[in-house]
């Protein structure tokens, strides 16, 4: 079997010391292949988002192993991109200057840069809105320049860490329709961390769901169907009926006495 | 932060007035307090003879110099207080015992160390001006958010850039918010200074016409004073507007 191109290896998570170790993390195996759109839900403090911190080369595990294209992780760098929450922008830069902003680190020449970051404000719609600053943006544009910002640097893979948690759920929609539609466009791997059963199935082509304490991998579920751009998936039985599966397991761990 | 509307003079041209009137109808003597009026036509024959002008610009060379040598090295202690643990262990308690100091009571030793010239009323005006930037800065760094950093990291930011790229940036309204408070403080300990063993500034001015009992003139320089302050804080809140347009603060 050829090596996976996102290899994770028994990874283990652990905070604190000795008596009041906290497992994060326990016995990760994953194997993520290249252009796969992998969506990761869990109750909160099931290690999802460590997972992807862990990944984008933020902290490092305590023990195990993680390898893109076989070379072990061992930093961030532009070849994955991140997307946060919130606090992805840069306050003091405008929208141009933040979707610029890696390509500058890049020593890139202005003209190259601005041809780019025009491309990808157009790609994340926000035309117009090059001279703004973020706090003069709503909270669905701001994440739109985050999403910008990430694919700016052309990463081979896109980490996210619930990107549309804090948006209402219209919003929300839209802008899943949009990464999907970025992600079938640029062919790129996409690690997605989300709490909503509902997104997970919505963009992951493979759904993990995590268990907390200690954080785990407790079920792998592969879409096996299509969803469209824009599809209202609603009217889908076999949306419905996997939403359903993962909903039962992720509820279970809510029922499970804390182990 | 609004353009200084004009109503807002109104209630200090009504304190003048009620002044010049308690003076006028006796209820107020001159023994007491100087007329408003004789204050103002001594602050005219101060300005027209240059007197005052010579003795501003002896004043802010001092308090200038003092508050720009704070702005660099309280700027480059907080940085280092709150990147490198031992640096914050061993300057933290150092700054507890400075601060509840009066700063204008070092002046003495300060003049035994560096005499009573220049030097000793600029390192006065430095140590006071100091702490706030001090502290603003170790916290505005300390508050600066992780994923910022891990953002730019994440688009090619080595570590060596960070500082310039996000932190520093990213702690400059806090930072500024200091630098307001040692304007302020430069201002009040530059004067203080002057009071002792000086023969030129607006501190010597008020000090000498006051031990000659030249109130009204004396009066004059503190009224002065007083609206230098506040100009000086007014442009410096404007540049602040230019330079974090982007901080809501600003607006």
């Amino acid at each position: 079997m050829p090596a996976s191109y996102l290899e994770l290896r028994s990874v283990d998570m652990q905070y604190g010391e000795a008596a009041r170790t906290t497992h994060a993390l326990q016995g990760i195996d994953l194997d993520i292949h290249e252009h796969e759109f992998v969506t990761i839900v869990g109750p909160s403090g099931c290690g999802k988002s460590t997972l992807l911190y862990l990944v984008g080369g933020f902290l490092r595990p305590s023990s195990g192993s993680l390898r893109l294209r076989g070379q072990p992780i061992t930093g961030p760098g532009p070849d994955r991109g991140i997307v946060f929450q919130r606090y992805s922008l840069f306050p003091w830069l405008t929208v141009r200057g933040n979707v610029g902003y890696g390509l500058g680190e890049q020593r890139m020449s202005r003209a190259e840069r601005n041809r780019i970051v025009d491309a990808y404000v157009q790609l994340v719609h926000l035309r117009g809105f090059e001279n703004r600053y973020p706090r003069e943006l709503s909270g669905g544009m701001q994440q739109r320049v985050a999403l910008a910002q990430a694919l700016a640097c052309r990463p081979e893979i896109l980490l996210m860490d619930e990107p549309f948690g804090a948006l209402d759920a219209q919003m929300r929609r839209i802008l899943q329709d949009e990464v999907r539609r970025i992600w079938r466009q640029d062919a790129k791997t996409v690690l997605f961390v989300t709490h909503d059963v509902e997104e997970a199935v919505a963009l992951g082509t493979r759904i993990v769901v995590m268990a907390a304490h200690p954080g785990r991998i407790k079920e792998v579920f592969e879409r096996g169907f299509e969803v469209a751009d824009g599809e209202e998936f609603e009217t889908n039985p076999a949306f419905a009926a996997l939403k359903l599966r993962i909903w039962r397991s992720v509820k279970a761990e809510f029922e499970a006495p804390a182990a | 932060m609004k353009v200084f509307p004009v109503v807002k003079i109104v209630p200090l041209l009504l304190l003048a007035a009620a002044w010049q009137t308690a003076s006028v109808s006796r209820l107020l003597p001159a023994s007491v307090l100087p007329s408003f009026w004789d204050v103002a036509a001594s602050l005219g024959a101060m300005m027209r003879s240059g007197e005052l002008i010579t003795h501003t610009l002896a004043s802010f060379a001092r308090a200038g110099g003092g508050f720009f040598l704070a702005v660099g090295i309280g700027i480059a202690l907080g940085l280092l207080m709150a990147r490198i643990r031992i640096v914050e262990r061993a300057l933290e308690p150092i700054l507890l015992l400075i601060y509840p100091v009066p700063k204008p009571a070092m002046i003495p030793l300060f003049m035994v160390w560096l005499g009573i010239g220049n030097a000793s009323k600029v390192a006065v005006i430095v140590l006071a001006c100091l702490l706030p930037i001090v502290n603003t800065t170790f916290n505005g760094v300390r508050s600066v958010d992780q994923t910022l950093i891990w953002s730019a990291q994440a688009r090619g930011t080595s570590s060596r850039r960070l500082l310039w790229r996000v932190v520093l940036p990213a702690a400059l309204p806090q930072i500024a918010t200091g630098v307001r408070t040692a304007i302020a403080i430069a201002i009040i300990v530059m004067v203080s200074s002057e009071f002792i063993a000086s023969e030129s500034g607006l501190g010597y001015l008020i000090f000498s016409y006051g031990g000659v009992g030249a109130d009204d003139a004396m009066l004059a320089v503190v009224i002065y004073l007083a609206t230098l302050g506040f100009l000086v804080d007014r442009c410096y809140l404007a540049g602040l507007q230019h330079l974090i347009a982007w901080h809501a603060f600003a607006h």
